[in-house]
C-alpha cells in the first residue's frame, strides 16, 4: 500500500484525535488489509503518512498479535486455546487442524499451498461458544469439533479470496 | 555510565526523612535513588538513567520498602517527601531485590567468562552484592543467534539483554535518531532497528556505555581487553572545541578504547560522546604516522632518531636568515603553546608566534559578552543558533539542544543559509550563504523579546562577517539576561587566544622575507584555508615539523619531529566555552616520537637557553603566572572536571584583524564547514568506515545544472585565492548559487579556495 | 445471546436494539434529555457517586468516586474512555451489551463525558470484536444523524462525540494506562502511576476510564435515580452484574443478576443448567482468571464483592469458568500460565521472565518432569513475582496458580509424581 493510499484512508479520522500518533493503529491496520500482513513497503509507507519512523512504527506492529510482520496464510484460522476453550476441546480440534494441514503442532504456520495460516488465539471472548474459531477478523464461531473444524477449513480453501484482509 | 543524578546535599530546599533508621535530609523532589545515592546507601538500579529522561520503572531493581504505602515502591520513580520513612534493607526490601535479580538472572546466559562487559558489569556487580546467592532456574534459557551487528561498530547480543530499554530510550528521546525500538512482546521482547538496518547515526555509541549488561558491545573492543588487565584514564577528547571529558582505556600501553565517563561532566558533554570522538582513536595509528623522525637536505629525506633530529632543527634554528616563526595548530595545547612563547622569548628571541584559525579582532566584542556554559542551555527557554551546524561542527552540542527543546519545551530556532541536523526540532530562519547580516534585526529581535535566552553563534560565519558579529554582540549584551556560546572551529582555539597568540601576522613576515625559518606545531599551513598562499609566503623557507602524521607541511619540512597524539600525551584544552581541561596521557606512542611538549623544551636545550621547567604541568604553572589569560589556574584547579578560564576582555586580541580579501558579488557564495565527520581522524578511523566518503563539493539540483554540472561530476572550483577540483554532489535542502565543502578531508583541497584569514569567498563553478 | 434481568433487560429484549428506532422504543435515550434539562454536571457526578456502582472491568473501584478524581480547574480537554478490551478469560459480557445494546453504551458514555466535562470518547474495543465494534460505529453514525452525538447535543450547548478505536490483540490493552498507550498509537505497556489517568490521561489530559459495562449501567440510573440502583442488592455492592459462565456446564452464556441476591450454586446450577450428569465441581474461577480459584466448598456464596473477598477469591470480571472433577488442576493452571506469559507486555522484568518461568516449570510437571523440590520452588516464584511488578497482570498469573496449589496440592503431587495425560473434554453436543 502506498503512503497517499493511507492518508487518503486516514484524512477523515485525523480530527478525532489530538495526537497524530494515534493514527498509527488504523493506519498499520488498514495497510494490511491489502496483502493481509505489513511489508517492510507497507511499514514505511505508514511511517511516511504518519510522520514516524519506520522503526517505530515496525515496534508498535510487531507488538499486537493480529499485526503480522512476516507473510501469512489468505485465511488466518485462529483457535482459541485458553481454559475455557481448552475445557470444551480446543486441543483436539487444534491437534486435528494441525494435522490436517501439515502444520507444526507446537507453534502453528501455515499450509504448503499458503492458502490457510493455523495459529493459537489466547481467550477470544466466546467461551459460551467453546471451543471457537476466529476466521480473520470475521465473527467468531464456535462450538467446533475436530470434524467440524475441518470442514470449515475446507470451505475457507475453496472460497474466493476476500477483497480486503481485515484481520 | 551515569547511574545516579547529581544531588545537591547543602541546597537550601532539604527536607528531613528518614532512611534505614537514620534522619537524613535531601532536596525535595529528588527522586529517593538519586537521594540515596548522594547519602552513601546504594540503591541498585538498572532501568533507571537519569540522563535518558524520567524513570519508566521497568526493570523494578529498586524496590524498597515506604512507610504507609502498599508493598515495595520503585525507588527510582518515588520522590523524596517531608518525613518519609524509607528502608532500602529491610527484609522485605531485600527480598524485592532477590527476587528481581534471580528472574533477571533466569534468562540470562551468565557467560560472565567470555563477556566483554565481565569485571565491569552492573549486573555481575549487583548480583553479587543484592542478588539471592544461587539461582535455582533450571528450565532452558532463551536462544538467540550469537552477537550480531547492531553496526559496523556495534554488536548486540540478544541473549545477555535486561530489556533495561536505556538503549532504546537513549535512541528515542536523546539522540531522537528514531532507529532503535523494542520490537515484539513480552518474553520475545527484543531490541531492533527497521527490519534489521544498520543503526547508523551520529551517538550511536552512548548505548555502549549506558547498557547495564553485556548486550551491547563495540565491535573493535571485542575480546581486545578485560577490565582487570586495562587502565582507564579520563582525557578529553581533542577532536573539536566542545572538549567532552572522555575516559580512555588502556592495555599494553595501547588506547582500545574511548567512553564517556562514568562520572560525566555536566557542564559539557554529560557523559554522551559522539561516534567520531568515541571511535576515532584507531586514527592515532593510521597511514601517515610518524614513526621516526626526518631530516632533508639535497639528498633527500632520510629517518633517524629524535636526538639526531633535534641536533639538526638546532642547526636550521641557529642559521635562519632572520627571526624564527612559530605556527601553533588548532589543536596545539596551551602547554606546547605556552613554551613556544617562552622559546620567543629565550631561546628564539624575536620569534614571532601565531596560530593556524580565525582572527580574533572581529569577534573580540562579541566573545567579550556574558559567556553560558553548555549546561545552562538546559534551562533555557529559548535558544537561537546563528549559523554553522554544531550536529557536524561540535556534535555533542546537538544533544543538548535536543534535550532543551524535548524535555523543557525550548524553543529552538537557527538561523543561516541551510536545514542543520536538528530541522526536526528548530525554527528556522533562512539567511543566504554569507548574508546573516541581512537575518541579524530579526535575531536581535527574537534575542530582545526572550527571557534568559541562549545564543550559539558560528565562529567561521560571524568573523566573516564582522558587521553581524558586532550587531550580535549589541544585541546580546542589551538583553541582560542573554548569554553566548562560541561554536568554534578548533579544538584548541579558546586556549591559544587567552595566550594572546594571533592568527594574523606570521604569513605576513614569511611573505615579507623577514623570518628565517619556520617552526610548526601541529599545524599544516600547507592544507590550510589558503593554503596557496601559505605557500607562497613559505617559499623555501626552511621549516621545522612537530607533527603527528605526514601532512604537506612535513612533505617538505627540513626536519620532522614525530609527536605524540592528544591520545598520548599531556596537555591542556581550552573548550569553546572557555573551560580549560586536561588531556591525559593514554597511549604510548611510536617509540620514535615523543611529547610536542617535550620535544619544544628540548629545542630550548638544544638551543642552549632551555626554559626553567621540565614537565607539562609546571609549563603550565609558569604560563599561568604570565598570561592573565589563564586566570592564575593550576592543574589541581582543573581537577578531572576543568575549571572555567575568565572571560576575555573586549580588548583582548582586538588587533588580530585579518586582511579582508573582498568576495565580489559575482559567482557563489562559498560554505566551508569544519566537519567532524569528513575530517582526517574520522576519515582515517577505520572503525568509522559508515563514515568514510570522498570529499565533494555539494550544492541545489539548480546550481549544479546551471553551471552544467550532474551528480557525481568533477568540477573545477575557482576562487580568487585558488583553484580545487571536487566531485559534486547534489544535495537536498541546500540553497541556491552556493557551494559547501568540508574542510579537513584528507587528500581533498577545497582549502585552496580560502584566504588564510578567512572571511566571505565566491567561486566559479565549471564543468 | 440477550442479556436476561435486569438493568440491560429493560433494552435488550429479544432481538438486538441495533437501530436507533428500536432503542428508543424500548425506552432508549431517555436519560440523556433528562439530565441535559434538568441535572449539572457536578450533580451528575453525585449521581452516579450515589448510586454505588462500582466498576465492572475488573477492579470494582465506585464509578462515581473516580469521576471526582479528575481535576475541576484544569485548561486541558478531558476524555471519557470506553474499556472494550474485553480480554479477561471466560469472559464476554461486554460483547452483547455492544452487539445487542449498542446505543445504551453510547448514552452512558455521553453521560459521562457531560458529567466531566469532556467533548470526546472513545471506545477501545479489541481487535477481535470487529463485529462489534461494527456495529458501534454504525449506532454512532445513527447516533450523530440524530443529532445525539456531535455538536448541540439534543440542542443544548453539549458538544460530544464518540470514537471506535480497535485495538489489535493484545490482553494486557485492557489495563488502563497500557490502553492509554495503545489509543496513542503505541506499545500497549502500562506506565508508571501515579500520576493516575483522572490526572493525566490519554495525551496527558484529565481522563475517566471506565468499563463497557459500567458506563452502560448510567442511562437506567440517571433515568431511575441513584436510590433505586442503590437499592438493588447490597449496601457495598449494589446493582445488577452481567456474569458470563463457561467451561463444563450445560449452558454457558451470560446471566445478569442482582448483586448478593445469588449463589454461586445458582449461578452454575440454575442458569447455566448446571453440569453433567455425574460430574462435581472440581473449580470455580469466579471473577475471570486472574482471580484465585475456589471450589466446591465455595458453591454457596454469593455473588457480591464482600462476599466472594470473603471466600478468598474477587469478582473480578465477573467471568466465571468452571471446571468439573474430569478436568486436571494442573493443566488448567498450565493454561492459565501460557496465557499470562503471552500477554506479558514484557516491559517490567518480574513480569516477563516470572510468567516465563510459570510456565515452564509447569510444562516439566505435565510432562512428568518435575521433582517435588519443584514445588517449593514455585511457592517461592510466586512470591518473587508478587508485589514486584509495574502493574497487575503478573499478580492475575500468581492468584489462580498459588490458590490452585494452596487448594489442590495433592493433585500437584499426583502430576508431579506421574505426569498428567489430557483428559477428555467436555465436547459439543455432550
Ligand atoms: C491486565 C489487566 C487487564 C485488564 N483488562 C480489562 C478489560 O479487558 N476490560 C476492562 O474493562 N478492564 C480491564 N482491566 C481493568 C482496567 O485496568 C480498569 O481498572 C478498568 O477499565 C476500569 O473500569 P471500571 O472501573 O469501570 O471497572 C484490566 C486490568 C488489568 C491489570
Ligand atoms: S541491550 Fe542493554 S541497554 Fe538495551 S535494553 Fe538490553 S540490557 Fe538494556
Ligand atoms: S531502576 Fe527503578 S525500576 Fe528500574
Amino acid at each position: 500500500m502506498t503512503a497517499d493510499e493511507i492518508r487518503a484512508y486516514l484524512e477523515p479520522r485525523r480530527h478525532e484525535f489530538a495526537d497524530p500518533r494515534s493514527l498509527v493503529m488504523p493506519a498499520l491496520k488498514y495497510a494490511q488489509t491489502t496483502r493481509g500482513h505489513l511489508s517492510r513497503e507497507d511499514l514505511d509507507a505508514v511511517a511516511e503518512a504518519t510522520g514516524f519512523t519506520p522503526s517505530f512504527v515496525e515496534s508498535v506492529a510487531s507488538f499486537y498479535d493480529r499485526l503480522y510482520t512476516q507473510p501469512v496464510g489468505n485465511r488466518v484460522v485462529s483457535v482459541c486455546i485458553t481454559l475455557s476453550c481448552m475445557l470444551r476441546g480446543s486441543d483436539e480440534v487444534w491437534d486435528h487442524l494441525c494435522e490436517k494441514e501439515g502444520i507444526d503442532h507446537h507453534h502453528g504456520g501455515t499450509s504448503a499451498d499458503g492458502r490457510i495460516t493455523i495459529q493459537e488465539a489466547q481467550c477470544l471472548g466466546y467461551c459460551d461458544k467453546a471451543p471457537c474459531i476466529q476466521v480473520d477478523a470475521d465473527e467468531t464461531l464456535g462450538p467446533f469439533t475436530p470434524d467440524s473444524a475441518a470442514a470449515l477449513v475446507d470451505e475457507l480453501r475453496a472460497a474466493p479470496d476476500p477483497e480486503e484482509y481485515w484481520r | 555510565m551515569a547511574d545516579y543524578a547529581p544531588v545537591d546535599l547543602t541546597a537550601e530546599n532539604l527536607v528531613s526523612f528518614e532512611l534505614n533508621g537514620e534522619k537524613v535530609q535531601a532536596p525535595a523532589g529528588t527522586m529517593l535513588v538519586d537521594a540515596c545515592h548522594a547519602l552513601g546507601v546504594e540503591v541498585p538500579i538498572f532501568c533507571y538513567e537519569p540522563r535518558i529522561g524520567p524513570p519508566v520503572g521497568a526493570c523494578r531493581m529498586c524496590l524498597v520498602e515506604v512507610e504507609g504505602m502498599r508493598g515495595l515502591q520503585t525507588a527510582c520513580s518515588t520522590p523524596v517527601q517531608p518525613d518519609m520513612v524509607v528502608r532500602t534493607t529491610s527484609e522485605l526490601a531485600t527480598q524485592g531485590q532477590e527476587s528481581v535479580l534471580e528472574l533477571l538472572l533466569a534468562n540470562h546466559p551468565l557467560d560472565c567468562p567470555v563477556c566483554d562487559k565481565g569485571g565491569e558489569c552492573p549486573l555481575q556487580d549487583r548480583t553479587f552484592r543484592f542478588g539471592p546467592g544461587k539461582s535455582r532456574f533450571h528450565e532452558s534459557k532463551r536462544h538467540f543467534l550469537k552477537p550480531v551487528e547492531l553496526s559496523s561498530r556495534i554488536a548486540l547480543d540478544r541473549e545477555r539483554c535486561i530489556s533495561c530499554f536505556r538503549c532504546v530510550r537513549f535512541s528515542q528521546e536523546v539522540a531522537q535518531d528514531g532507529q532503535l525500538t523494542m520490537q515484539e512482546r513480552g518474553g520475545r521482547s527484543e531490541i531492533a532497528t527497521f527490519s534489521g538496518d544498520a543503526y547508523e547515526a551520529r551517538f550511536t555509541g552512548n548505548i555502549i556505555d549506558v547498557c547495564p549488561v553485556g548486550a551491547l558491545t563495540s565491535i573493535p573492543y571485542r575480546f581486545v581487553a578485560r577490565p582487570w588487565d586495562v587502565t582507564n584514564t579520563p582525557s578529553v577528547c581533542g577532536l573539536c572545541p566542545v572538549g567532552c571529558n572522555t575516559e580512555l582505556t588502556l592495555r599494553e600501553g595501547v588506547v582500545r578504547r574511548v567512553s564517556g565517563r562514568d562520572e560525566p561532566n555536566y557542564a559539557v558533554e554529560e557523559g554522551w560522546l559522539c561516534d567520531v570522538g568515541r571511535w576515532a582513536y584507531d586514527s592515532a595509528d593510521h597511514t601517515g604516522r610518524l614513526h621516526r623522525a626526518v631530516v632533508r637536505d639535497a639528498n633527500g629525506a632520510r629517518e633517524t632518531n629524535m636526538a639526531d633530529a633535534l641536533s639538526a632543527a638546532t642547526l636550521v634554528l641557529q642559521r635562519a636568515d632572520g627571526p624564527v616563526g612559530i605556527l601553533l595548530g588548532p589543536a596545539a595545547t596551551v602547554e606546547e603553546a605556552a613554551i613556544a612563547l617562552d622559546l620567543a622569548g629565550g631561546a628564539l628571541r624575536g620569534a614571532v608566534v601565531a596560530r593556524l584559525g580565525i582572527p580574533a579582532g572581529p569577534l573580540a566584542p562579541l566573545r567579550a559578552t556574558r559567556r553560558a556554559e553548555m549546561g545552562d542551555i538546559d534551562d533555557a527557554q529559548t535558544v537561537i543558533v546563528v549559523g554553522g551546524d554544531p550536529s557536524l561542527q561540535q556534535p555533542v552540542v546537538e544533544l543538548r539542544l535536543r534535550k532543551a527543546a524535548l524535555r523543557r519545551g525550548a524553543r529552538i530556532v537557527t538561523v543561516g543559509s541551510r536545514r542543520t541536523g536538528l530541522a526536526d526540532v528548530a525554527e528556522h530562519v533562512d539567511a543566504a550563504p554569507g548574508a546573516l547580516h541581512a537575518a541579524i534585526s530579526d535575531i536581535a529581535a527574537r534575542i530582545a523579546a526572550s527571557a534568559e535566552p541562549v545564543v550559539l553563534w558560528d565562529e567561521a560565519e560571524l568573523a566573516a562577517e564582522p558587521a553581524a558579529a558586532d550587531a550580535l554582540a549589541t544585541a546580546i549584551a542589551a538583553n541582560g539576561a542573554a548569554r553566548q556560546i562560541e561554536l568554534g572551529q578548533d579544538p584548541n582555539g579558546a586556549g591559544l587566544r587567552a595566550l594572546g597568540i594571533p592568527a594574523t601576522g606570521l604569513r605576513d613576515a614569511l611573505a615579507a622575507g623577514r623570518l628565517g625559518a619556520l617552526i610548526t606545531v601541529h599545524a599544516d599551513p600547507r592544507s590550510a584555508p589558503g593554503r596557496d598562499a601559505w605557500d607562497a609566503a613559505l617559499g623555501d623557507v626552511p621549516v621545522v615539523s612537530v607533527a603527528t602524521h605526514v601532512d604537506a607541511t612535513t612533505d617538505r619540512a627540513t626536519v620532522v619531529l614525530p609527536s605524540l597524539t592528544l591520545w598520548e600525551q599531556e596537555g591542556t584544552l581550552v573548550s569553546m566555552t572557555g573551560r580549560a581541561q586536561r588531556v591525559r596521557r593514554g597511549a604510548d606512542g611510536p617509540d620514535g616520537a615523543a611529547p610536542g611538549w617535550e620535544i619544544l623544551i628540548a629545542l630550548g636545550h638544544y638551543l642552549g637557553a632551555p626554559p626553567a621547567y621540565r614537565t607539562p604541568g609546571a609549563a603550565f604553572a609558569a604560563a599561568a603566572k604570565a598570561h592573565p589569560g589563564l586566570g592564575g589556574l593550576t592543574y589541581d584547579d582543573m581537577g578531572t572536571l576543568g575549571a572555567p578560564l575568565p572571560p576575555p576582555a573586549a580588548d583582548h586580541l582586538a588587533g588580530d584583524a585579518g586582511e579582508s580579501v573582498a568576495a565580489g558579488s559575482a559567482g557563489l557564495a562559498l560554505v566551508a564547514v569544519r566537519d567532524v565527520h569528513a575530517g582526517r581522524a574520522a576519515q582515517g578511523s577505520e572503525a568509522l568506515l559508515a563514515f568514510h566518503a570522498p570529499a565533494a563539493a555539494r550544492v541545489s539540483a539548480a546550481t549544479a545544472e546551471r553551471a552544467r554540472l550532474t551528480d557525481g561530476a568533477t568540477a573545477r572550483i575557482s576562487s580568487p585565492h585558488g583553484e580545487a577540483t571536487l566531485p559534486v554532489r547534489v544535495a537536498p535542502g541546500l540553497p541556491d548559487d552556493a557551494v559547501f565543502v568540508a574542510l579537513g578531508t584528507p587528500g581533498a583541497a577545497p582549502e585552496s579556495l580560502l584566504g588564510p584569514d578567512r572571511g566571505p569567498v565566491r567561486v566559479e563553478l565549471r564543468p | 445471546m440477550p442479556i436476561m434481568n435486569n438493568v440491560y433487560r429493560q433494552r435488550a429484549a429479544e432481538k438486538p436494539l441495533v437501530t436507533l428506532d428500536d432503542y428508543r422504543a424500548a425506552g432508549g435515550y431517555t436519560a440523556l434529555p433528562k439530565a441535559l434539562a434538568d441535572v449539572e454536571p457536578d450533580d451528575l457526578q453525585y449521581v452516579f457517586m450515589r448510586s454505588g456502582l462500582r466498576g465492572r472491568g475488573g477492579a470494582g473501584f465506585p464509578m462515581g468516586k473516580k469521576a471526582s478524581f479528575l481535576p475541576k480547574d484544569s485548561k486541558k480537554a478531558k476524555y471519557v474512555v470506553c474499556n472494550a478490551d474485553e480480554s479477561e478469560p471466560g469472559t464476554f459480557k461486554d460483547r452483547d451489551i455492544m452487539a445487542f445494546n449498542p446505543f445504551q453504551l453510547l448514552e452512558g458514555i455521553t453521560l459521562a463525558g457531560y458529567a466531566i466535562g469532556a467533548e470526546r470518547g472513545y471506545i477501545y474495543i479489541r481487535g477481535e470484536y470487529e463485529h462489534q465494534a461494527r456495529v458501534l460505529d454504525d449506532a454512532v453514525r445513527q447516533a450523530r444523524a440524530a443529532g445525539l452525538l456531535g455538536e448541540g447535543i439534543l440542542k443544548s450547548t453539549l458538544n460530544f462525540d464518540i470514537t471506535v478505536y480497535r485495538g489489535a490483540g493484545a490482553y494486557i490493552c485492557g489495563e488502563e494506562t497500557a490502553l492509554l498507550e495503545s489509543l496513542e498509537g503505541k506499545r500497549g505497556q502500562p506506565r508508571l502511576k501515579p500520576p493516575f489517568p483522572a490526572v493525566a490521561g490519554l495525551y496527558q489530559s484529565p481522563t475517566l476510564i471506565n468499563n463497557v459495562e459500567t458506563l452502560a449501567a448510567l442511562p437506567p440510573i440517571v433515568e431511575n435515580g441513584a436510590d433505586w440502583y442503590a437499592a438493588l442488592g447490597p449496601e457495598k455492592s449494589p446493582g445488577s452484574k452481567v456474569f458470563s459462565i463457561s467451561g463444563h456446564v450445560m449452558r454457558p452464556g451470560n446471566y445478569e443478576i442482582v448483586l448478593g441476591e445469588t449463589t454461586l450454586r445458582e449461578l452454575i446450577f440454575v442458569h447455566a443448567g448446571g453440569l453433567r450428569p455425574g460430574r462435581r465441581v472440581k473449580a470455580v474461577w469466579v471473577g475471570g482468571s486472574s482471580v484465585p480459584v475456589l471450589g466446591e466448598g465455595h458453591l454457596d456464596t454469593p455473588l457480591d464483592y464482600e462476599s466472594i473477598q470473603a471466600a478468598g477469591s474477587a469478582l473480578g470480571s465477573g467471568g466465571c469458568i468452571v471446571m468439573d472433577d474430569s478436568g486436571c488442576i494442573v493443566r488448567a493452571s498450565l493454561r492459565l500460565a501460557t496465557f499470562y506469559r503471552h500477554e506479558s507486555c514484557g516491559k517490567c522484568s518480574p513480569c516477563r521472565e516470572g510468567t516465563t518461568w510459570l510456565e515452564k516449570l509447569l510444562m516439566r510437571m505435565i510432562a512428568g518432569e518435575a521433582r517435588m523440590e519443584d514445588l517449593e520452588m514455585m511457592e517461592t516464584l510466586f512470591g518473587r513475582i508478587s508485589g514486584k511488578t509495574l502493574c497487575p497482570l503478573a499478580e492475575g498469573a500468581v492468584a489462580p496458580i498459588k490458590s490452585a496449589l494452596n487448594m489442590f496440592r495433592d493433585d500437584f503431587v499426583r502430576v508431579v509424581e506421574n505426569g498428567s495425560p489430557r483428559p477428555e473434554p467436555m465436547m459439543a453436543g455432550a
